[in-house]
């Protein structure tokens, strides 16, 4: 998420700089655009900078203020807080399941939306979408209390289908997207060439919309893991690594938290530069076969 | 392969309130190349469509050999359709292209792979095979799908415009291509055009249909030479119209009363005396008068003239409208001014019953 901001603040800051004139004026304005750029990567940095560092302070509280030496001890007892790295496992679980029904459904839902020309799609595309513009809480709590009726009470599964209510919709709008761009004469080609439904589908539209599925199931994975105020109402007994660091706010955070933080920003630069040098390299493959 | 002939019996497709083909009987002889020609908007991609299997006739039945085809889909009939956009998968390589067809059917890779890098050769695409597509030109990309068609060992292939994205050039190397492949391979062949030079070059037949009706359906020579309708007269090839009404007639001839006097032609329609008439004759059997005197001759305002090398089109203005002489350059025509003596014999004339023209 911290590599997309930034990547678009980039692109701002790229476009702005009109060509270089050297009149008084337009240095000042190049000044000032600096400074603004500088504030701005300030403020998306500096709080993950404070977190971090804070991570490596030997005080038993999260502070970068009361320094008391740098430590590791943090990531120790991380590595033995079991209720965290089991919430750290339901949390992958509960992406996991949700990436497994919501990619199904919103493909679903895409399909209608686009293929069946009915009178009713406006109706039943604001249907669909709905459940983005409802607050998280409200989805967590009519979950817990529809599921509850049909004696399924809160943990992972509860939550998977409340969070997969909303991420869904998500996914549709993506699947969406990407159909309104297809040709639909290459699926008529497909039949007409003696393809039946189901082959044509495996080999012409699954491959078409393979980039979808994998930017959805990877939005998905984002959304769930990240979520909270759905989830904390339809876990019951059970917990992930959100619900889990926000029931311990009430007593006192410890700098574990912040060690998890660390960990997770490494994990996700670390993704956005292997996506960035894959792309570059399949770029120059391609710019090499012309 | 061989080729199947497909007739049409008593087909009428109709969409809501719209007749997109009135009733129509066809019948398409196997091995045979047989455009369907029509403005746009005619029915002539509707027909296409029946016979492939996309939609079926509200009425009526597509036959293919002797089977009947209601209730076959696309996939299940011995067709193959060539896309006016080509359709071409843009994913997969060229032989993959042309091999989908036996995919489709569960054939080995090793065979279809084999399969498709012959007919990739056959139409002249060796060494491209594991391309893509889009690494191709128009006309390479034309060759795939042509043998993406010809893998499923079609009795018919049906072309939808396929032509009609190239450049001129490459048009008129792909009619020659078109036709030996079809010489080749004897498959029947069922071409949708709205370019008449296409038909008229390629076709054994052609049914030219305006307004979902068929006008008419005949050999090539036929369809230029013995237009049956004011339609099929103006759409194929030029002709000059010249209206007015019958003042005589007999079995072979009649005699039109026009603004530029009487005129005589076959009389195709068998009109009597006092029918309104229209009569067609193509430029290139006028004549501008200089000395024999034809069967019809009048005087027409001459406006200008087209030099197109070893001929010339001569555009005249008459109270009928607009007559085109179209004759050999003999050098003659450089001074031409003011009004001049046109003429055709009546035996290159056809009086018709009056109709709509294709006014383009």
């Amino acid at each position: 998420m911290t590599a997309t901001t930034s990547d678009s603040a980039v692109t701002v800051a790229a476009g702005a700089p009109a060509p270089a004139g050297r009149r008084a004026g337009t240095e000042w304005s190049e000044v000032i655009l600096k400074i603004y750029i500088g504030v701005f990567f300030l403020y998306l940095f500096a709080p993950l900078l404070v977190m971090s560092l804070a991570a490596f302070n030997a005080y038993e509280y999260p502070s970068v203020t009361q320094w008391r030496g740098w430590t590791l001890k943090w990531f120790g007892e991380l590595a033995e807080d079991d209720r965290i790295l089991q919430g750290i496992v339901n949390s992958v679980i509960v992406a996991v399941g949700v990436i497994g029904i919501s990619l199904p459904l919103g493909l679903s839902g895409a399909f209608i939306l686009t293929r069946l020309q009915s009178r009713f799609n406006n109706v039943l595309y604001a249907t669909l979408v709905s459940p983005l513009l409802m607050p998280g809480i409200i989805l967590g709590i009519s979950t817990l209390i529809f599921w509850g009726r049909v004696n399924v009470s809160g943990g992972l599964l509860l939550t998977i289908l409340a969070q997969a209510s909303f991420i869904a919709s998500y996914s549709m709008l993506l699947f969406m997207a990407r159909l309104q761009r297809q040709d639909r004469v290459l699926e008529e080609a497909a039949l007409d060439l003696g393809a039946s439904s189901f082959f044509m589908f495996r080999r012409i539209t699954l491959p078409f919309l393979m980039p979808t599925i994998l930017t959805a199931a990877v939005i998905a994975f984002l959304q769930s893991i990240e979520n909270y105020n759905t989830t904390v109402f339809a876990i019951g007994g059970d917990w992930t690594l959100v619900t889990e660091i926000g029931s311990r706010f009430r007593f006192g955070l410890s700098p574990v938290i912040n060690v998890i933080g660390v960990l997770f920003v490494i994990v996700t630069v670390a993704a956005a530069t292997l996506y960035t040098i894959q792309k570059e390299r399949e770029r120059k493959r391609k710019a090499a076969l012309k | 392969m061989r080729g199947k002939d497909v007739r049409l019996e008593d087909v009428v497709m109709r969409f809501g309130d719209f007749t997109a083909v009135q009733k129509t009987s066809l019948k398409i002889n196997a091995g045979e190349f047989f455009s369907v020609l029509g403005p746009s908007g005619c029915g002539k991609t509707t027909i296409l469509r029946m016979v492939s299997g996309f939609i079926e006739p509200t009425e009526g039945s597509v036959f293919i050999g002797e089977d009947n085809m209601r209730g076959l889909g696309p996939a299940r009939r011995p067709t193959a359709l060539i896309f006016q956009n080509l359709a071409l998968f843009p994913l997969m390589s060229n032989w993959e292209n042309v091999a989908f067809g036996l995919e489709a059917r569960g054939i080995d890779r090793k065979t279809r792979r084999n399969r498709a890098f012959e007919l990739l050769a056959l139409v002249g695409l060796q060494g491209h095979e594991e391309k893509t597509p889009a690494e191709l030109s128009g006309g390479q990309k034309q060759r795939v799908a042509i043998a993406r068609a010809l893998a499923v060992e079609p009795a018919v292939l049906l072309l939808d415009e396929p032509l009609s994205a190239l450049d001129l050039k490459l048009r008129q190397y792909m009619r020659a291509e078109l036709k030996e492949i079809q010489r080749k391979t004897g498959v029947t062949f069922i071409f949708i055009t709205h370019d008449q030079g296409e038909a008229l070059t390629m076709s054994d037949r052609i049914a030219v249909m305006k307004a979902g009706v068929v006008e008419q359906v005949d050999t090539v020579d036929n369809i230029y030479a013995n237009p049956k309708t004011p339609f099929v007269a103006t759409f194929v090839g030029e002709n000059n119209v010249l209206q007015g009404k019958v003042a005589q007639a007999d079995k072979e001839y009649a005699v039109v009363e026009t603004s530029q006097g009487p005129l005589r032609g076959l009389n195709q329609d068998g009109l009597s005396a006092g029918e309104t008439a229209m009569l067609f004759v193509r430029p290139e059997r006028t004549v501008l008068v200089n000395g024999v005197i034809p069967d019809n001759s009048f005087e027409a305002h001459f406006e200008r003239r087209d030099l197109e090398g070893a001929y010339v089109n001569l555009f005249f203005k008459t109270d009928a409208g607009p007559f085109i002489v179209h004759e050999a350059n003999r050098g003659r025509h450089g001074d031409l001014a003011g009004a001049a003596k046109v003429g055709f014999n009546a035996g290159d004339a056809i009086v018709m019953r009056p109709g709509e023209v294709d006014n383009e």
